[in-house]
């Protein structure tokens, strides 16, 4: 009986790490680029705690992963001229102090020196790697083509990169909208990834999908504690009438 | 339980957006006013299995991890300096900025502030002033018998007088531009000053390159957009709600789990 319990632990303690991440979902419903995230379970073979009605196997539930969705977010229009959407496969790079990171988060603005930056002041990756900067004293409005081509006027002053990965799965999350690329695997540059101009990436958070998934959290939970409680109900009374018998 | 502090990092961000938007939209009729925006980040993830670890000796890794995120912060709340829609007022003291550039002001402190409300006036001693009475630099003084005023779109003022039929020239206008206008620090009064993030001013004759044109007669009106604004309004307190809902259903989780009879 006390397997039960056990079991019932593993559910719930699934469920809660389920409902942080539909929160988290939740939280950054209105985050430009972001990406929501399910949890995936699986089962775990354990031997049983109460080994008396013969060894059978019992399986409790863990947690496996976190599946993220890439799918294309809403894009929407601001009209400012260095917000940039991605459409299709890709990411921008900016390169930080710690290294490396991507981002699907278009909200790029100028720094004191002229170079496009990201909201950390983090400068934005042109495809080989190198900066882009921006000369505020010459003529021309800053216009950046689908393939990321970026012209001041009619002068031609750098391309945005837009780079890929073979497998999403191995990006990790370090916040501040930006991932981090936690395997060997190498960034490669994305060929149908289009950049649109004066156009942000809302989050692909469904948010009639989140609220469901939490009340199907919320009931499952409620309903694990309710079996547990008729176990545990289970086991008091039958102590009481062993109890008796005597 | 993580999903309840979750949940009030989503309220206080969407609080902020709220804050944000209400007052772009108070200042929708503000001369000059540029409209700013709350941009939101995720906040740190907490890595549980590690993307990527190797899973065997075989060399196979672990395709995805498990890393739960703590919600969200607002990044920045950034300045959209694009251009305002140009108000004729009829007023000849009235300058609006047609491109890039900032009107210099000196401030009571002794600091120049710089701003794009052209709405000037003239003080009791004939000078150039803002709404507030800063002097507008470089000084420009108006002959207190003048007649009429003309400032070009280069900046120069000229007045006439009378018994003159020529118009003589009194003054230059400049204006000032910085690398990043969006680093600029908001001071009230439309005024902003130079921050390290703005860089340093580069200051110039308008209508020459790199600077705006200036129009007399005009206003340079916010470049407030109210339906964008109400839109965004409409979103945020959904937003808001939303995560007021999450922390009811994980309150409820965790009085599920307080119900537990041992």
């Amino acid at each position: 009986m006390d397997n039960a319990l056990y079991v019932g632990l593993s559910r719930q303690m699934v469920l809660k790490r389920e409902m942080d991440i539909v929160a988290n979902n939740i939280a950054n419903a209105d985050t430009t680029g972001f990406k929501f995230e399910s949890l995936m379970t699986k089962e775990v073979p354990g031997p049983p705690a109460f080994t008396l009605q013969g060894p059978r196997p019992i399986k409790f539930v863990g947690a496996d992963g976190v599946a993220r969705d890439f799918g294309q977010g809403g894009l929407r229009r601001t009209d400012t001229p260095l917000d940039l959407a991605i459409e299709g496969q890709g990411f921008f790079k900016v390169t930080t102090k710690a290294g490396e990171r991507y981002t699907r988060d278009g909200r790029f603005r100028t720094d004191d020196t002229g170079r496009v930056t990201d909201q950390k002041g983090d400068p934005l990756a042109d495809e080989g790697g190198g900066e882009i900067t921006i000369d505020p004293t010459k003529p021309g409005e800053i216009s950046i083509s689908p393939d990321g081509v970026v012209s001041q006027g009619t002068e031609r002053i750098g391309k945005i990169g837009v780079f890929n990965f073979p497998s999403l799965g191995a990006l990790e999350k370090t916040g501040d909208n930006l991932y981090q690329n936690a395997s060997n695997q190498q960034a490669t540059p994305a060929t149908d990834a289009k950049i649109r101009q004066g156009m942000l990436e809302s989050s692909n958070v469904n948010p009639i999908l989140q609220i469901t998934k939490m009340i199907e959290v919320s009931r499952a939970y409620e309903q694990v504690t309710q079996m547990m409680s008729s176990e545990a109900d289970l086991s008091r009374n039958s102590v009481a009438r062993l109890g008796r018998l005597q | 339980m993580q999903a309840l502090r979750t949940a009030a990092t989503g309220m206080a961000a969407q609080q902020m957006n709220v804050e944000v938007i209400s007052n772009n939209i108070a200042n929708m009729n503000t001369v000059g006013f540029k409209k700013q925006r709350a941009e939101f980040q995720d906040l740190l993830y907490q890595t549980i299995a590690q993307a990527g670890a190797q899973s065997s000796d075989q060399g196979t890794i672990v395709p995805t991890g498990i890393q739960v995120g703590a919600g969200v912060k607002t990044g920045s709340v950034y300045r959209i300096a694009t251009q305002g829609a140009m108000t004729a007022t009829g007023n000849k003291f009235d300058l609006g900025i047609s491109g890039r550039g900032y009107f210099q002001v000196l401030t009571p402190s002794g600091d120049t502030a710089y701003t794009r409300a052209g709405n000037f006036s003239t003080n009791d001693q004939g000078q150039l002033v803002t709404q507030d009475g800063y002097q507008v630099q470089p000084a420009i003084s108006i002959p207190l018998d003048a007649t009429d005023v003309t400032i070009s779109q280069s900046g120069q003022v000229q007045v006439t007088q009378p018994g003159n039929p020529v118009p003589s020239v009194v003054g230059q206008l400049e204006l000032a531009s910085f690398t990043n206008e969006g680093g600029l620090s908001l001071q009230g009064s439309n005024l902003l000053k130079e921050t390290a993030a703005s860089g340093p001013p580069t200051t110039g004759t308008p209508g020459t390159q790199g600077f705006g044109n200036l129009m007399q007669g005009y206003t340079e009106a916010s470049n407030v957009d109210p339906v964008t604004e109400i839109t965004a309004l409409i979103v945020a307190q959904r937003a808001y709600e939303m995560n007021s809902k999450v922390i009811s259903t994980a309150d409820n989780m965790l009085g599920v789990a307080n119900q537990v009879k041992s």
